[in-house]
Order: C-alpha cells, then sequence, then structure tokens
C-alpha cells in the first residue's frame, strides 16, 4: 500500500506533496532527497529505505516521482504506476517539467485523489478519470526553444515536412473544453528499439528488436479507430516463413482495450483510443533480424611507436540508399593511461574527442545516409604500453536513430475513425528506430 | 494567469489577506485563495491558523472548490480536532447528496480525517454508502471500513461492517469486488487468525470472473489475494492455474508478477508427470523474458525475481540464456544481476556461449562489472567440469593482461579451481607466482599465499616467496596474517630441513608480537603441535579437504520457499522475508508453499502435513553450510530455518567457505583444538558396553537410573521416531540417523549408524559444538568395532548439561562432528527441549502465583494447539510423563484451566496456563517465561507430547 505520494523538482523542492495513510511524517520527503542524491552509480535506485519507511521512485522529465510505503507492496505495482502517473500529467497538462507541474497542481492533487484511495490504486485510464476531473489544465506556451523536453523523440524535425512537428503531440490533451486552439488530431507512432552484437569476425551473434504502437490521441469523444497492419504479419517462432517476404514477430501483447477480433484474419486492431498517450501493441523479435543489421564496422588496432595505439575504423551504413542515420556515435574503449589523441576525420561535422575518465574515445556523425561508407584514424597516445593494452581496445558500441525506419518491416497500412469524425481530424503515422544496445567486438 | 504564482514566498500579513480572500463574496476569488493555501500548504508552511475560514467555504455546490477544501481539511484536521467537529455536519449533509461524486467525496475524505470524534459520526454515512445505489460510492466506502479499522479496529467490528465488506466480494461491479478483497486483505493482516477472508472453492469462483472484467490494478489486489489461498487438491489448483495463465500477456508487469506469484506457488501442487505441469513452465518464460526490456528500474525488480525463480526451478529458462547477455549501456546494477542469473543458468549445453560473452565482460570498462566477470569464469569452471580447461585457460590470458585488478581478482577464483579439481592444473602456479608483486588486496594476498603454502612442494622458492611476506607481517590484514601462518607451517612440514628458521619467526611474530587473539591463538596451537607431535601435527594441518560445492550464495531453502510467496513484493527484491523489514504485527505471518499432492515426492517439498496424525519430529536440519560456520567460528548468517522438516535438507551450500584461505583452519580449528583432538583421537573399542536392545543404556550408568528412580517417574515420556541426520552420500557411506530421549532422568542421544560403504569402518567418536543448554557427550561414543558394510548397529550416548553455553539458533540446534577412520563428518540437528525438563520441576502453588504475577506480561506468549481429543486429566497424565507438572485446575463455565510448570536443566522456570473447552479440540495455551525465546520450544513440546 502507499502511504505517500511526492513530486520533486531535481533541485529537491516540493512540488506535490499527499499523504494517505498518515503513518509516514513529511520528513519523510527531504530524508528521500539526501539518500538519492548520496546515492553511487553502481548502487540500484530503485528501492531505497530509511528506517522501516520505503522509497520507490522513478524519474522523468526531470523530476523525482516517489512513493514510499511501509508495507511489503509490489515494486512493479508502484513503479508502472508513478510511470502511468507521469504520463497521466504530461497528457492533462501537455508537457512534462517543474514548470507544468508547479502550474497545475490543483488539477494534479484532484488526479492523485481519483487515482489512488488510502494508498489503494484505483483507476490510471482517462476514460473513468475525465468523468470526475474538474480543474483545468494551465498550458505554458506552446513552444520555448529553450524546452528541451520538446525535441526528445524525433530529432527528425529537420526532416521534410511529411514529418508532423514533435511540438504538435505536447499540448494538454483536455484544454480543447475552454479554448478553440485543440485541434482533432491523432498521432500513431511505430517504435523500435534495436540490440544487435556483432562478433570481432563480423558475425551477428545477438540482435533482438523490442517495438511498440503507441497512440497519442486528442480526439475529444471516444470513437473506434481501426489500424491496419500488414497483412502478411506473422506472430510465433514457429512460422515457415516459405518465400513470401514475410513480417515476421516473436511474441506480441496488446493494451486491455484492444479488441482482436479482425486480427487473426485481417491484422486489424480495433481501438477506442481514450484521450492520452497509451502503448496498444508491443512486440518483439529476437535473433532473426529481417534486414541486415545496419552498420558494419571494419576495425584494425595497431602498436605503433612505442607509446601510440592506432586505432582505424571503417564504418559502413546498410540502410536503403535514400535513409539516413541520425545522431550516430560510436564509443571505443581504450587503454588505462591514455593521455591524448590526434585524430583523422572524413568531413568537418563529425566530432572526435578522447575521455581519459571513462577510457573511451567518442566518435560522433550526426548525418549518415545509407549506402555511404566513412572512414576514421584515431592516434592514441599510451605512455607505458604494453602488448596486453591492445586487448584493453574493447568491444565498440553505438548509438543511433533510425527516422522513418522499422527493422522488423512492420508497416501501418491504414488508419480509419469510424464513424467518420466530424469536423477535420488529421491523422499522422510516425516511424523510428532507436539504438538500445549495438555492440561491435574488436 | 497561471497557478505557479501561489508559490511565491510568504509575504508579512499574507494570512490576514488571504483570511480576506477566503471570506469574499465571489466564487472566483474564493477558489484563488483556497488554492494559494494548498500551495503553501505544500510547499510546507503552516497555514492552520485559517482553518475555520477555509471550513466556511465548504459548503458550495462547486465541486472543484469543494475538493480543494476537502485537500485542506485532511492535511489539518488532526492538529485541530475540535475545529474539525466543524465539518461534519457538512459530511453527513453530502452523503445524502443526490450526486454520487459528492457522495462519494464525502465518505472519502471523513475517512481520511484521523480524529476520533468525527469517526463516531462516520458510521452511519457509511453504513448508507456501503450499499449505495451507485458503485463508484460502494467502492470508495469499502476502502473507507479499511481506513476507519487502521483508526478504531473495535469500533468497525461492534458496528459490523466487516460482514457487509465480505457481502460486497460477490457484488456485481468488478471494481467494488477489487476494493472489498484489497480491504479485506489488510484487515485480515492485522489479525491472523480471524477468518477474514473465507476463502472457499465459491468465493475463489467469484474472485477469478472478477479478474477477468476489473482495472488492471484491481486484478493485482485480486491475484495477490488469490496468492493466499491453498487449493484442496491438484485439480483445484490446476483450474485456477488454467484461468490465471491469460493475465501473463498483460502489457502491465505487474499484474505479470501477480500472476507469476499465484502459479509458481499452485505448480507446488501439481504433480510433475502431468502434461499440464510442463505447459505451464513453457507458459512461464516468455513473460520473464519480456520483463527484461522494461525500463532499468523494472529489469532489476524483474531480475531480483527472476534469481529467486531461477534457484527454485532453473528448467523454467534454462533456453533463455541469451537474454541475460549484458548490454553495454545496462546500468552496473542490472550487469551484476545479469551476470549472477547466467552463472546459475551455466550448463554444459551452453558454456560455451556463456564463457565467450565473460571473456569480453572482462575487458570492459567498469571495475566492479569487470571483477564480478572474472569471478563468473571461476565458477563456471568449478561448476561445470568439462569447461574447467578452458576457463583456467581464459583466466591465464587475463592474467596476461596485467591490469591489476583482473590479475587479483583472477588468482582468487583459481585458487577455488585449485580445491575443486586437485592435481591438474598446477602447471599454472608459475605464472601466478609472476604476479606476486602486482597483489595488493588482502583476498588475493591470502589466495596467493595459500597457493604457495598448499604446494610448497612443487615451488623451487617457496620459502623465499612467503619470507618476502613476512617482512611486513603486522601491516598485513588479518586474513593475510592467518594465511601466512597456516602457510609458512604447511612449508615446514613439507620441508622441514630448509625453513626451521622461518617457521619460528612466523610464530613468534604471531604469539608474542600480535594483539590479536585469533592469530596468537592458531600461532600457539600449531607451536605446541609441533613442539609435541610432528606426525600428528602433519595430518592435522596436511589433512585431506572437503571438495568444494558447485553452486555459491544460493538462498536457504526455507526462506527462498517464503521468498517465493512473496515475488513481485519488495521481499522478493532485498531477498528478505517481510518480517525483516515489516514492522508491527503486517506480514509477519510466514507464508509457506503447499504440499505437492501424492506422498512420493515430499523430498521436493520438506514441510509435509505439518497436522498429520504421524507428525514428524521437529528435528530440523539446518543447511550443512551453517554448522561448517559454527564449528569454524565463521560469522555466518544465522539459519533462518523455522519450518519443521521431515527430509533432513542436507544443503551443501556453503561448502567452499571451507575453500581457499580457510581449509587449513578445519585443521587449526577443529582437529587442532586440545579437547576436540583428545575426543577424536581417544581409542574407542575399549569400552565393553553391554549394547543390548535399544534402548540400550551403557552398563555403567546403570546405577544411575537409581538416582533418577528417586522421583518415581514412569517413563511415559514421548520419545521422537529416528530421523536420518546425514545420509550416507555427503559422509562417504556412513548413514547415521537418531533422536533423543530423556529417560529416567538421564538425557540420551539414540543413534543408529550404518555403513552403506564398501569398507569397514572403525574408530567412532563424537563431539558436540557449543550449544545453548551445554549439551555435551558424557562418555565416548560406544561403538563394537568394526562396523561392517551394510551392517547398522544402535548406540545411545548419554549426554550431560554441562558443556560450554553459546546460544544456537534456533535455541535447540545442535551442532554435531561425527568421525570415524575415513573422515570427520559434520551435521546438526534439532532436539525437543522437553529433553531438558528435570523432574524435580513441579513448583509451589503460592510460589507459581507469585511468579506468574512477577514476570511482566510481555513475556507471556499464547499458542494454538490444535486437533488434540483428549479430556484435561489424560492431558495432564501425558504431559507429567514429559515432565511437565500440572499444578492446579480450575474449572470455569464449562473451560478446563490448567496451571503447569517446568524446569529446566540451566534453572530457568517455565509456566503455563492451558485452557481446554470441552468439545473444542484446541487448546490455548499461555507461557510465560523470564527467558520468553524459549516458550515457542516449550509449545512444540506440548504440541508433540499431546499428539503423541
Amino acid at each position: 500500500m502507499i502511504s505517500q505520494i511526492f513530486i520533486l523538482s531535481a533541485k529537491g523542492d516540493h512540488l506535490i506533496y499527499k499523504d494517505f495513510r498518515g503513518e509516514a511524517s513529511k520528513d519523510s520527503i527531504n530524508v528521500f532527497y539526501e539518500m538519492v542524491t548520496a546515492l553511487s552509480g553502481d548502487q540500484p535506485p530503485v528501492v531505497m529505505s530509511h528506517k522501516d519507511l520505503h522509497f520507490i521512485h522513478v524519474r522523468q522529465g526531470g523530476l523525482y516521482w516517489v512513493a514510499s510505503t511501509k508495507t511489503n507492496p509490489s515494486p512493479f505495482t508502484i513503479i508502472e504506476f508513478l510511470n502511468r502517473l507521469a504520463a497521466l500529467t504530461k497528457d492533462y497538462c501537455g508537457s512534462l517539467s517543474e514548470k507544468s507541474v508547479r502550474m497545475n497542481f490543483a488539477l494534479i492533487y484532484e488526479l492523485l485523489d481519483e487515482m489512488v484511495d488510502f494508498g489503494y490504486i484505483q483507476t490510471t485510464s482517462t476514460d473513468i478519470l475525465k468523468n470526475f476531473i474538474q480543474t483545468e489544465a494551465v498550458s505554458s506556451k506552446p513552444f520555448s526553444l529553450f524546452d528541451l523536453s520538446n525535441v526528445g523523440l524525433f530529432g527528425a524535425e529537420t526532416q521534410q515536412s511529411k514529418v508532423a512537428p514533435s511540438v504538435a503531440a505536447s499540448r494538454p490533451i483536455m484544454s480543447s473544453r475552454g479554448e478553440q486552439g485543440g485541434k482533432n488530431e491523432i498521432f500513431v507512432d511505430v517504435i523500435e528499439r534495436l540490440s544487435v552484437v556483432i562478433g570481432s569476425n563480423g558475425v551477428l551473434m545477438k540482435s533482438d528488436i523490442q517495438g511498440e504502437i503507441r497512440i497519442k490521441c486528442f480526439l475529444p469523444t471516444c470513437s473506434e479507430m481501426r489500424i491496419g497492419l500488414n497483412e502478411e504479419l506473422n506472430i510465433g517462432k514457429s512460422q515457415l516463413k516459405g518465400y513470401s517476404s514475410a513480417v515476421r514477430v516473436d511474441e506480441c501483447r496488446f493494451h486491455q482495450a484492444v479488441k482482436l477480433d479482425e486480427f487473426d484474419t485481417f491484422r486489424i486492431l480495433k481501438v477506442c483510443p481514450s484521450q492520452g498517450e497509451q502503448t496498444v501493441m508491443q512486440y518483439q523479435l529476437c535473433d532473426e533480424l529481417p534486414c541486415a543489421p545496419p552498420f558494419q564496422l571494419f576495425p584494425s588496432v595497431e602498436k605503433d611507436y612505442v607509446n601510440r595505439v592506432m586505432i582505424f575504423l571503417k564504418l559502413r551504413c546498410d540502410l536503403p540508399p535514400k535513409s539516413t542515420a541520425l545522431n550516430v556515435s560510436i564509443t571505443v574503449p581504450v587503454p588505462k593511461g591514455s593521455i591524448s589523441m590526434s585524430q583523422e576525420l572524413s568531413s568537418p561535422d563529425q566530432t572526435a574527442e578522447l575521455q581519459p575518465k571513462n577510457k573511451a574515445l567518442l566518435w560522433e556523425i550526426p548525418r549518415f545516409p545509407g549506402g555511404a561508407q566513412l572512414s576514421a584514424l584515431f592516434k592514441v597516445d599510451v605512455p607505458g604500453i604494453s602488448s596486453a593494452s591492445l586487448l584493453e581496445v574493447g568491444p565498440v558500441s553505438m548509438s543511433f536513430e533510425l527516422p522513418k525506419q522499422t527493422c522488423t518491416g512492420l508497416q501501418i497500412r491504414f488508419l480509419r475513425l469510424s464513424p467518420t469524425q466530424t469536423g477535420l481530424s488529421q491523422r499522422w503515422v510516425r516511424y523510428v528506430t532507436h539504438s538500445d544496445s549495438y555492440t561491435i567486438r574488436i | 494567469m497561471t497557478d505557479s504564482k501561489y508559490f511565491t514566498t510568504t509575504k508579512k500579513g499574507e494570512i490576514f489577506e488571504l483570511k480576506a480572500e477566503l471570506n469574499s463574496d465571489k466564487k472566483e476569488k474564493k477558489k484563488e485563495a483556497v488554492k494559494k493555501v494548498i500551495a503553501s500548504m505544500t510547499v510546507g508552511k503552516d497555514v492552520s491558523a485559517l482553518f475555520p475560514d477555509v471550513v466556511n467555504c465548504m459548503q458550495t455546490d462547486n465541486l472543484e472548490l469543494k475538493k480543494l477544501v476537502y485537500l485542506y481539511l485532511m492535511n489539518y484536521a488532526k492538529s485541530q480536532p475540535d475545529m474539525a467537529i466543524m465539518a461534519v455536519n457538512t459530511f453527513v449533509k453530502d452523503c445524502e447528496d443526490p450526486n454520487p461524486l459528492i457522495r462519494a467525496l464525502a465518505v472519502r475524505t471523513m475517512g481520511c480525517i484521523r480524529v476520533d470524534k468525527i469517526t463516531e459520526y462516520l458510521c452511519e454515512p457509511l453504513r448508507k454508502c456501503l450499499k449505495d445505489e451507485d458503485p463508484y460510492v460502494r467502492k470508495t466506502a469499502a476502502v473507507c471500513v479499511a481506513k476507519l479499522h487502521d483508526i478504531n479496529a473495535q469500533l468497525v467490528e461492534d458496528q459490523g461492517f466487516l460482514d457487509t465488506l465480505k457481502d460486497l466480494i460477490s457484488d456485481s461491479n468488478p471494481m467494488v469486488v477489487a476494493n472489498a478483497v484489497a480491504a479485506l486483505s489488510e484487515i485480515a493482516e492485522s489479525h491472523p487468525n480471524s477468518n477474514l477472508l473465507d476463502l472457499n472453492p465459491q468465493t475463489i469462483n467469484k474472485l477469478l470472473t472478477a479478474l477477468n472484467e476489473c482495472t488492471e490494478w484491481g486484478q493485482i489486489f485480486i491475484l495477490d489475494c488469490l496468492a493466499n489461498y491453498t487449493p484442496r487438491d491438484d485439480r483445484e489448483s490446476q483450474s485456477i492455474c488454467e484461468r490465471v495463465t491469460p493475465r501473463l500477456s498483460h502489457a502491465n508487469s505487474a499484474v505479470v508478477l501477480s500472476a507469476v506469484k499465484v502459479l509458481m506457488k499452485f505448480m507446488e501442487m501439481l504433480p510433475k508427470d502431468l502434461d499440464y505441469y510442463g505447459t505451464l513452465l513453457k507458459k512461464l518464460a516468455p513473460p520473464l523474458v519480456t520483463l527484461l526490456s522494461a525500463e532499468p528500474e523494472l529489469q532489476y525488480v524483474a531480475l531480483r525475481n527472476i534469481n529467486l525463480i531461477v534457484q527454485k526451478r532453473p528448467e523454467i529458462l534454462k533456453h533463455e540464456m541469451k537474454v541475460f547477455f549484458v548490454k553495454y549501456n545496462d546500468p552496473i546494477y542490472v550487469k551484476l544481476e545479469k551476470l549472477d542469473i547466467m552463472i546459475r543458468l551455466a550448463s554444459q549445453a551452453n558454456i560455451a556461449q556463456v564463457l565467450a560473452e565473460l571473456k569480453e565482460y572482462a575487458t570492459e570498462v567498469d571495475v566492479d562489472f569487470v571483477r564480478k566477470a572474472v569471478r563468473a569464469i571461476g565458477r563456471c569452471a568449478i561448476k561445470v567440469e568439462q569447461s574447467a580447461e578452458r576457463c583456467v585457460s581464459t583466466l591465464l590470458d587475463l592474467i596476461q593482461t596485467k591490469v591489476n585488478y583482473v590479475v587479483q581478482e583472477a588468482i582468487v577464483v583459481i585458487k577455488d579451481i585449485f580445491r575443486k579439481y586437485p592435481n591438474k592444473y598446477e602447471s599454472v602456479i608459475a605464472t601466478l607466482c609472476e604476479n606476486l608483486d602486482s597483489l595488493d588486496e588482502p583476498e588475493a594476498r591470502a589466495a596467493m599465499i595459500w597457493i604457495v603454502g598448499e604446494y610448497a612442494e612443487r615451488i623451487d622458492n617457496a620459502d623465499e616467496l612467503l619470507e618476502s611476506f613476512l617482512e611486513g607481517f603486522h601491516d598485513e590484514s588479518t586474513q593475510v596474517q592467518l594465511q601466512l601462518l597456516t602457510a609458512i607451517v604447511k612449508l615446514f612440514l613439507k620441508k622441514p630441513t630448509e625453513t626451521q628458521e622461518l617457521v619460528q619467526q612466523v610464530l613468534s611474530l604471531a604469539t608474542q608480537d600480535s594483539d590479536n587473539p585469533d592469530l596468537r591463538d592458531r600461532g600457539y596451537i600449531y607451536w605446541r603441535l609441533l613442539s609435541t607431535d610432528p606426525v600428528a601435527a602433519k595430518e592435522v594441518v596436511l589433512a585431506e579437504k572437503p571438495l568444494i560445492s558447485e553452486e555459491t550464495d544460493l538462498i536457504e531453502p526455507t526462506l527462498l520457499e517464503e521468498l517465493i510467496c512473496h515475488i513481485g513484493t519488495l521481499a522478493s527484491v532485498y531477498h528478505k522475508p517481510p518480517s525483516a523489514f515489516v514492522e508491527g504485527s503486517r506480514g509477519v505471518q510466514h507464508k509457506r508453499l503447499p504440499a505437492r499432492a501424492g506422498s512420493g515426492e515430499s523430498a521436493e517439498s520438506p514441510d509435509v502435513g505439518q497436522s498429520g496424525p504421524t507428525e514428524a519430529p521437529p528435528a530440523v536440519i539446518p543447511s550443512q553450510g551453517d554448522l561448517l560456520g559454527d564449528l569454524l567460528n565463521l560469522d555466518l548468517a544465522p539459519p533462518t530455518a523455522t519450518v519443521p522438516s521431515v527430509q533432513p535438507s542436507m544443503q551443501m551450500g556453503a561448502m567452499d567457505l571451507l575453500g581457499g584461505g580457510l581449509d587449513s583452519l578445519l585443521g587449526g580449528d577443529i582437529g587442532g583444538s586440545p579437547s576436540m583432538g583428545a575426543g577424536l583421537g581417544a581409542a574407542p573399542a575399549a569400552m565393553p558396553a553391554a549394547l543390548g536392545s535399544a534402548p540400550a543404556v551403557g552398563g555403567g550408568l546403570g546405577d544411575l537410573f537409581d538416582l533418577g528412580g528417586g522421583v518415581g517417574m514412569p517413563t511415559g515420556a514421548y520419545v521422537a521416531p529416528k530421523t536420518v541426520w546425514i545420509p550416507a552420500m555427503k559422509a562417504k557411506g556412513l548413514e547415521i540417523s537418531g533422536t533423543f530421549a530423556r529417560r529416567g532422568g538421564i538425557i540420551q542421544m539414540d543413534l543408529s549408524l550404518t555403513n552403506k560403504a564398501m569398507s569397514v569402518m572403525t574408530d567412532f567418536a563424537i563431539q558436540f559444538n557449543r550449544n545453548s543448554f551445554g549439551l555435551s557427550p558424557a562418555g565416548p561414543l560406544q561403538v563394537l568395532t568394526p562396523l561392517s558394510p551394510n551392517q547398522t548397529i544402535d548406540v545411545s550416548l548419554p549426554l550431560s548439561t554441562s558443556g560450554p553455553v553459546m546460544k544456537m539458533e534456533p535455541l535447540n540446534n545442535l551442532q554435531v562432528a561425527v568421525k570415524n577412520n575415513i573422515d570427520v563428518f559434520y551435521f546438526s540437528c534439532q532436539y525437543p527441549l522437553s529433553l531438558l525438563f528435570v523432574e524435580d520441576g513441579k513448583m509451589e502453588r503460592q510460589v507459581f502465583l507469585a511468579t506468574w504475577k512477577d514476570i511482566p506480561n510481555d513475556n507471556e506468549a499464547q499458542f494454538q494447539i490444535k486437533d488434540i481429543h483428549l479430556n484435561s486429566d489424560a492431558a495432564s497424565n501425558k504431559l507429567q510423563g514429559s515432565n511437565i507438572f500440572t499444578i492446579a485446575k480450575r474449572t470455569v463455565e464449562g473451560q478446563d484451566m490448567l496451571y503447569q510448570s517446568v524446569k529446566l536443566t540451566n534453572g530457568i522456570w517455565v509456566l503455563a496456563e492451558m485452557r481446554i473447552q470441552t468439545g473444542n479440540p484446541n487448546y490455548t495455551l499461555s507461557i510465560k517465561c523470564r527467558a520468553p525465546e524459549v516458550s515457542q520450544f516449550v509449545f512444540q513440546c506440548y504440541e508433540l507430547v499431546l499428539k503423541n
């Protein structure tokens, strides 16, 4: 059972504090803040305890969302709940920041009152909550250059106009009641996270993709929406693939509001989206990447003179030529005691630096077109080098973003609202693949 | 205009200003003012002075304003109870409002105001709301009962709210059902014995139906409640499992974990050969794997749980090794947990893959992670014999990197590998010796010294190496000093001619120049051993070492069982039982897994038929590791065994305690201690004992019968049947079973020794570790030698209570070492406390009365003895047979009250009051004692005696 819930700013200011059971004092906020700031990097921050009070927290939007308890509840329940609370706050207030929480504290208190009673979680569904909530959201300025949380998900707004501007999705869902500004928009995002391990011989050793379809809905009334996926989508490991270019996932899970009666034959998800953001489907694919991994690396590491290691990296992007990878960064562990580095890069927009503290060098490429090949040479000075030092040049890790791409090939065929919405409703479909953990061994 | 302006700092007279605004006529202004008040309240300012003004705003039809006022009330009512009464009328009126939102709001808020005077007024509205037509009001009222119970439990019972709450379990609305279940579960936790949540097949069916309809959070309440139910048979268990499995594909991980908990528990009841059992195992894997794709926080919690599941049922995830491979961007705490699970899952089938991964990890950046990875390689070698060679060569490669901490970790694990596979990999010693200088951590230094000492005969310059360590002897940590002492003594015994000077030097350093008692003691023991009998010294110091076990860090089985019942809770993250971190009565009940149907599999679940007619004696045998730990005087975690077990759960978990640096201590601390040495070394065959039919008593002890006979006791004491204390496979062919008895004032340990090996056994001797009541053998173990293969011999060993005393955990734990010509074996057993009840334990009535009053009430413990079909006289007679004396009997309203006393060998008096109601098979036993820790065990004796 949850004892208290509080939201703190990164500096430890009390933004929201609610006590549900009267069994712990308000001092616990400060206790928590001291503990969380004193935490060293390798301690699991998930559950912390002070005397007989236990804190569970998540960090979202730069804020601490904390629940305390004196009993033995499920941390899963509480973490899921705190994440939902943050998501709901975002839905109701438009964005998630210290400012938006401060501006809407009355609304958040009201939400909390309905969501939790005596520490028992009651509901987190916007459909149910909208029957009770009286307070109107106050939204912050629609767009601010400094508000970095707006850039987030699709660093791609520099791309062509086909992509919805990312700020469009960060506004309160309920504001339409008062003002005229609210558009009838719905966003459907297909987001995949890619984990790959490539062996030192260039062979793909392990790969998996975690994907999800997320809806962000600003439609005031609930009407049924039909989302058509690729008709040839196969689910399960045992499916025969034959010669078709079938899209396959191992396993999928659905939001409990999704109706699946047309899924088996037509691959259509039927859902009445509630306002706000929700994940309608999650899926995963292990070990069989339907396409080549997006990057191949051809490294060579040599000892040069007495005190220098030469690292020559050739990196090829195996995406189709029309696509581009963004914000590619490559981290290469270097031997202990490396002091300086000189590099030769192929274009001026790339950067590279040595981070002696992390024993690594970081090479960053803002844009990397499909089919291209880039190379770089790094000369790292390591005083007192030994032959074993070369062994320390360990697995290379990469992070990147592939806009308009899904690695599984999952596509949204259509998006239909029925009955047809009165007035204009805009529908957006966006795809993106993030690297989760992309490791290439040397 | 935004709300953030409310947070601006207080100016002088702000309260005054607010007061004016609160009393304004304009609604908008009032609302703004209340918002400001609440903003001040959030940042911690005291705005309680505004109480009357805020309460005045309560009577409004504006719901937004009303909610704000209620928010304020909840916060300040406690500090202003008299003022809070002002609000009561409005609350009561609101509870009658036609709008269900307002009715629910009023009842919810009233429950949160923890003021006694208000709660009185709450009862009537609450009663109405519990029967309200609107489900939203009913579900709020259900929670309100729990709130009220928290404030005033008696009131809730008197008003009959509990029954109404029980009725709500059958409500048509699933949300109401879920809240009723949650409220009842919480109330039931504070009344462990009440039958509040009367779980029977009908209610279970209702819950399962509601499960499909309610919200995700409601599903969690219901699943957690289901987990407390114990199905009647495997069929019911299976049908519940079938209806719970669909929850495994829920998107909310909390629902998934609660479902996993139910399945893990009920699975225990399914016969293993059932097809469905296999299906269920397969179904459990994917949801667990999916949890690992969540955020790191959830991943960590999931991994802690998977760690438990893997220990209990490794088969579930044995094919899923790959998902536990670490990603470079996992936080370190996730990496370390993953590594732990990888080792647990490592087997011959996947070892190549695992090893390749571990080797990669060993070159990563994070020091802690690299260390653990190196250690993991060593553990693989020990666990999977086929991989040992590859592991060793991998470790050697890593040593070549010369990275300081890698080298040190590698040496520590290589030492364990030497222990596991003697005479196989010693060729690498030369490489290890090259790195001697770079070792700066005590553990690595100690490991290296152990290696040098152990293989002194193969290392030409062993004496030089050890001598180099000796230079800074006093700057070393104790661990290294002890190890160095032992290593040099070993070296001396192997190469006496060249090292005499060295050994003298170290002995004098240890005994004369050191302040550390452990070091001095060990130094003296070696010194005496070497000076009196070098041959014996050789046998002790260079004795053959027991093998080390494959698995390390296993959780003790009874704790594991309990933790499995708490999957998905904080307990499963801390790996501690809830009683260890939850205050008060809540969660103290120990949960346990149900017993499997079908009797053939009792080994699988040790706690069989707790109240069955063939009750087994409470001979709990904790894991072997604890025993060894205590015998070695090592500070291990105390065993948490509280569940009586039939099968000795011989858990060799901590065997490798003896590993590494400590093996030679075995010689030092056990074999080497003078008393023990004497005991073990004594020639046992000399006694012409009359070992007739059991119960046999040594002839010379027959006289003692006369002494005891003066008390005139019939030998009616209950003696538990013998149980196996150490199975043959753990003791090189010797099986020992036994029990304890008190016969005519003499405590006896009845042993059956069975030789299941191929060769003859001789030279038996026995020794006890220090224990709570100073039990020790009163004579040598008399065994007619030799014990030929397949022969069983019954021996009775008289015990005295004059041995050294050390408090054990549990109190009645006894750790025993038995020696024969083959080896020394250790086991532990528990004796019934009735062994220690003396014959003159009958207290004078007056003394009894005075003592009973004198002992503080805090020391009183109450127990229930169930299913006894004896009248009070029969019970009293039976108890007298075990020296539990009835002093007085009183009959009040058909209830017999027996007042009884017991005296323990060490002079502790235990007073008891037993209440027997005619026709009720359950007795109530209250025990008072100045040493309350014995009460539990006295109660166990009562139960044992009465049931047999």
